[in-house]
């Protein structure tokens, strides 16, 4: 029968466990030995003991081993090495837990099982006490991956395992409920965590070589198979979006020679048309001012960690915002990087200082890689360094150096917000998607810009011409004359089409049946509302006042907002400006206005939601709004509404407002909604009471509907234009508007020449668009 | 170096961790549970009570005798780890003995027992630059410097084998004990 030795650190132990065991067997023999501690009340373990003990359990059918932990598993293995070679074949260790294994091994071994079924109900023993305490699977703590499934493929992306595959590794390895090792099998490294970065790029995988994968725990199998394909491939993501090398290196080549061809249509890739015009200019990049880090002590472990805690925050908030796996590589970074910068802290380095060793260790230890490819990651983790240490010493974002057409990952809003119309020809973005807040901020400013083109466009020089159409996605990265030439004729075309926009852009704006239809312009600033203006915009269809509380450490008060209202009504002199309250959350936030970490930002406390919740703030902006709204025809808009409660809390915050700033209603007071939410739109009939017009935010409505994030580059075909599903909300919410409550669109597609007329149809009688696309706009309605 | 510097070293090595149990002591019980030292002297004792009961004729006599020693009498971790060290010096001994080659097979097997890697914060730390030194040819007092570089290096590591890995972060800002002890059998060679 299949003997059974049990090793642990106390002798007591082991005995109370055989004796528990044994009840079990109901008198039938089992053949089990103990070896345990150093004597009778010495805790330790012996490998000969247990050697010795394996012998006598052993009457040629096996052994199966128990065992505690730490030393008892070493020694355990140490008592294999001592063995005669056709005993310790007879031998298996078993991982099982103690107590729970040796009851159900000796049941098992007790009915004349052999010893891997032995083992195999020893390992399982925790079963019943798993689903006892509802313990899922993926709780479930393994040591360990000798023993577990492996495989061995041999690496073909001619770069090896670099940064980006490597974090798609990472990212693999880490999705499954598994332990997951890897190592360089031909070069013979040792095995690294799978899913540490920084570990993994260390092993100088290059092209051809062999990368060994195994695991232990639950999904086992699953990760080895997957991690293989994706380490073997480099690309073997069948969801997200491949980014081939071979397109990478077509776009770099073309870069480097000057040879490109004509205009790509990124044929495979998800570049986005953010916003039209024809931009040609040389490549130019945000340039990062040097980081002064103070030379002050550290204000103890707890403090300083906590900094470096809060920094950590904003940058991965920073990072998540974009969905590209280059950045997912730098999220990784973050956490190879946090435990060194952490130990540091613990030895009383101030957080920036921790923080900067800990940066300058890591880039070492790939600067020191024989492969230039992987020596290069050094940047990527420099990179995401900075951006850290800007937040721990709040030094100010990169600045931008040189003319021509901006070339970066992402634009935070702020950045794009800050962008010169003068120095920027226009801007290719590597990540982020035609509805992103970035791209939103550069169609306001008339900024021609592709977004989304995929991590290659970082790879082009400074200098290098580009070419780009953002009404179309066209780029062209060094282009031939007659490409260029080509460029220059759109450019033209396009500049005579909007000449003649221009020229009738004040005229109002009425279809071919004859309905009179609003164009207002969506503004974030006084100079904004100027250009709206001049450009004949018939209203501020919507004011998004975040700019007042962005980038400032208290709100402004109730004089400074006025100031700014007045002067935006000013600037529409005497048209109707409607100003919509503040619009912040997590996904964009307002330093002084804390919000809690969210998984979700999106679906989160944002809008009004987040108004309603810091009521002296929205009482201070509703006071500035009733006191403007006085002297110029105001809207008053509320942003993201789910429910009624919500409106009604709002507005009647807004009555006390107007209480507080004198007596009786302006006349020409609306107030309004918009409507983001699913569920605004599909139970409009129950807000029509309380309010005097709808406006769809088609961005949020399209995302909230879709279950998209408008940011996330590979949804871009899910988050652009309009949707079915989109159009239909806003069909049953103009049947529910009926006459009384006018409709308007103030999202990205009341500027889509294509989805006008559809919106028309519905029964929208107002559009808000971008400054410079009102002209065009007022055509396309024109056009219907 | 001869079986009966060999023994001399083993001896001296003995006489260290008895002078050394406390701080040893001290060390794990900052970050692991507080036996290493009690458990390397009890081990060692019965080292040297076997030498003194039959000397060793060869140097791989020797290593065995003081490997199965250990893997029976340390008790803990540390026990299984020597004394897997020991045995494949044994292994690797011929009748004299270069340091480097030795140490170099005993190096190999802690690993292969423990499945440390270098940053792990463990005796691999002290001990693989050591090997390294001699292997390069390097005095002992250099061996003993690189061992003892690598122990301070494992101050700030977290550990990452052992039970000292459950304590995660809390386990840096103290030396590694395997560390510690296992620069003190380099040591043992200077005297």
């Amino acid at each position: 029968m299949t003997g059974l030795v049990v090793v642990c650190h106390s002798r007591p132990l082991a005995r109370a466990a055989v004796a528990l065991a044994t009840e079990m067997t109901r008198g039938r023999p089992l053949q089990v030995e103990i070896a345990a501690g150093l004597d009778e009340d010495t805790y330790g373990t012996d490998a000969v003991a247990i050697m010795e003990a394996v012998v006598a359990a052993d009457d040629g059918d096996g052994v199966v081993v128990l065992m505690d932990l730490g030393s008892a598993v070493l020694s355990a293995e140490t008592a294999l090495e001592l063995l005669d070679p056709d005993v310790r074949d007879r031998v298996v260790l078993c991982p099982g837990p103690l107590v729970e294994g040796l009851v159900a091994a000796a049941v098992a071994a007790a009915s004349g099982a052999g010893r891997s079924e032995v083992a195999a109900e020893a390992l399982a023993g925790l079963a019943g006490k798993e689903s006892h305490l509802g313990v899922t699977e993926q709780d479930q703590i393994t040591e360990g991956t000798q023993g577990g499934p492996s495989a061995k493929v041999r690496v073909t992306d001619p770069h090896g395992l670099h940064a980006r595959p490597a974090a798609r590794v990472v990212g693999e390895a880490r999705s499954f409920d598994a332990r997951v090792e890897l190592r360089n099998a031909t070069t013979g490294s040792g095995w690294v965590p799978a899913s540490s970065l920084s570990k993994v790029a260390t092993l100088g995988v290059l092209q051809g070589h062999e990368v060994e994968v195994r695991a232990s725990g639950a999904q086992a199998q699953e990760a080895v198979a997957r991690v293989a394909a994706v380490a073997g491939s480099g690309s073997g993501l069948s969801t997200g979006r491949a980014l081939s090398t071979g397109a990478s290196q077509d776009l770099g080549s073309a870069g480097e020679n000057g040879a490109g061809g004509g205009p790509q249509g990124r044929a495979g890739a998800v570049a986005g048309a953010a916003s039209p015009g024809v931009a040609i200019g040389p490549a130019a990049r945000l340039r990062a001012v040097p980081i002064d880090v103070p030379d002050v002590p550290s204000l103890g472990v707890e403090p300083e960690r906590q900094r470096l805690d809060r920094a950590l925050d904003q940058t991965r908030r920073e990072l998540t915002r974009i969905s590209d796996p280059i950045f997912d590589a730098h999220l990784l970074l973050l956490d190879d990087l946090d435990p060194e910068a952490r130990t540091l802290i613990g030895q009383a380095h101030p957080a920036p200082q921790a923080w900067q060793q800990a940066v300058a260790a890591i880039a070492a230890d790939f600067d020191a890689l024989p492969d230039p490819y992987l020596r290069g990651r050094a940047a990527d983790v420099r990179a995401v360094g900075d951006q850290v240490l800007r937040f721990l010493v709040g030094a100010p974002a990169p600045t931008l150096a040189g003319d021509g057409v901006l070339i970066a990952a992402d634009l935070t809003p702020a950045e794009a917000a800050t962008l010169d119309p003068t120095r920027i020809a226009g801007v290719l973005l590597a990540a982020g998607s035609p509805t992103s807040h970035a791209a939103i901020l550069t169609r306001t400013r008339g900024i021609p810009a592709v977004v989304g083109a995929g991590p290659q466009v970082l790879d082009i020089r400074d200098g290098t011409l580009i070419a780009l159409d953002g009404g179309s996605g066209e780029i062209a990265v060094a282009p031939a004359d007659a490409v260029l030439d080509a460029f220059r004729a759109r450019a033209a075309e396009q500049r005579a089409r909007s000449q003649a926009a221009r020229s009738r852009a004040i005229e109002p704006a009425v279809t071919t049946t004859g309905v009179p239809i609003a164009v207002g312009a969506n503004v974030g600033s006084v100079e904004e509302a100027r250009a709206a203006a001049a450009n004949g915009a018939d209203l501020a269809g919507l004011v998004r006042t975040e700019f007042l509380f962005q980038d400032r450490t208290a709100a402004p008060d109730v004089d400074e907002q006025l100031a700014v209202y007045r002067a935006i009504a000013a600037a529409f002199d005497g048209r109707r400006v409607t100003l919509r309250t503040l619009d912040a959350g997590s996904d964009k936030p307002v330093p002084f206005l804390p919000a809690p970490p969210e998984a979700n930002p999106f679906l989160g406390v944002r809008g009004l939601r987040l108004s309603l919740a810091h009521p002296t703030v929205f009482a201070a902006q509703l006071q500035a709004i009733a006191l403007v709204a006085r002297e110029a025809p105001i809207s008053v808009m509320f942003p993201m509404v789910t429910t009624v409660g919500e409106l009604r809390r709002a507005r009647m915050m807004l009555d006390e407002a107007l209480a507080r700033t004198g007596s009786g209603r302006p006349a020409d007071l609306r107030v309004g909604m918009m409507v983001e939410v699913p569920a605004a739109a599909l139970r409009a009939a129950d807000f029509v009471p309380y309010a005097d017009f709808f406006s769809v935010g088609t961005n949020d409505l399209t995302q909230y509907t879709l279950a998209a994030e408008r940011g996330n580059a590979a949804l871009m075909s899910l988050s652009t234009g309009l949707d079915p599903s989109v159009a239909q909300l806003i069909d049953l919410l103009c049947r529910a508007a009926g006459d009384r409550v006018p409709v308007a669109v103030c999202g990205e597609v009341a500027a889509d020449e294509q989805a006008v007329p559809r919106l028309l149809a519905s029964g929208v009688r107002q559009l808000s668009v971008a400054p410079a696309l009102v002209p065009l706009v007022k055509q396309a309605v024109r056009a219907t | 170096m001869d079986t009966a510097a060999l023994t001399a070293w083993i001896r001296e090595f003995a006489r260290l961790i008895a002078a050394n149990k406390e701080l040893l002591t001290e060390l794990d019980s900052a970050i692991g549970d507080g036996d290493h030292g009690v458990n390397m002297d009890r081990g060692l004792t019965a080292v040297v009570s076997a030498l003194d009961a039959e000397p060793p004729e060869t140097p791989s006599a020797l290593f065995k005798k003081v490997g199965m020693t250990l893997i029976s009498k340390v008790g803990g971790a540390s026990g299984p780890l020597y004394g897997t060290a020991f045995l494949r010096m044994a292994a690797a001994a011929g009748d004299s003995v270069e340091l480097g080659k030795v140490l170099r097979a005993g190096l190999d097997g802690v690993v292969a027992r423990g499945k440390a890697e270098p940053g792990d914060k463990t005796m691999v730390d002290a001990l693989r630059p050591a090997v390294e030194a001699l292997e390069g040819g390097g005095s002992v007092q250099e061996a003993v410097r690189a061992a003892e570089q690598g122990r301070d290096a494992t101050i700030p590591m977290v550990a990452r084998k052992g039970r000292a890995s459950y304590l995660g972060e809390r386990s840096a800002g103290h030396a590694d004990p395997g560390a510690t002890s296992v620069t003190l059998l380099l040591k043992a060679l200077e005297a």
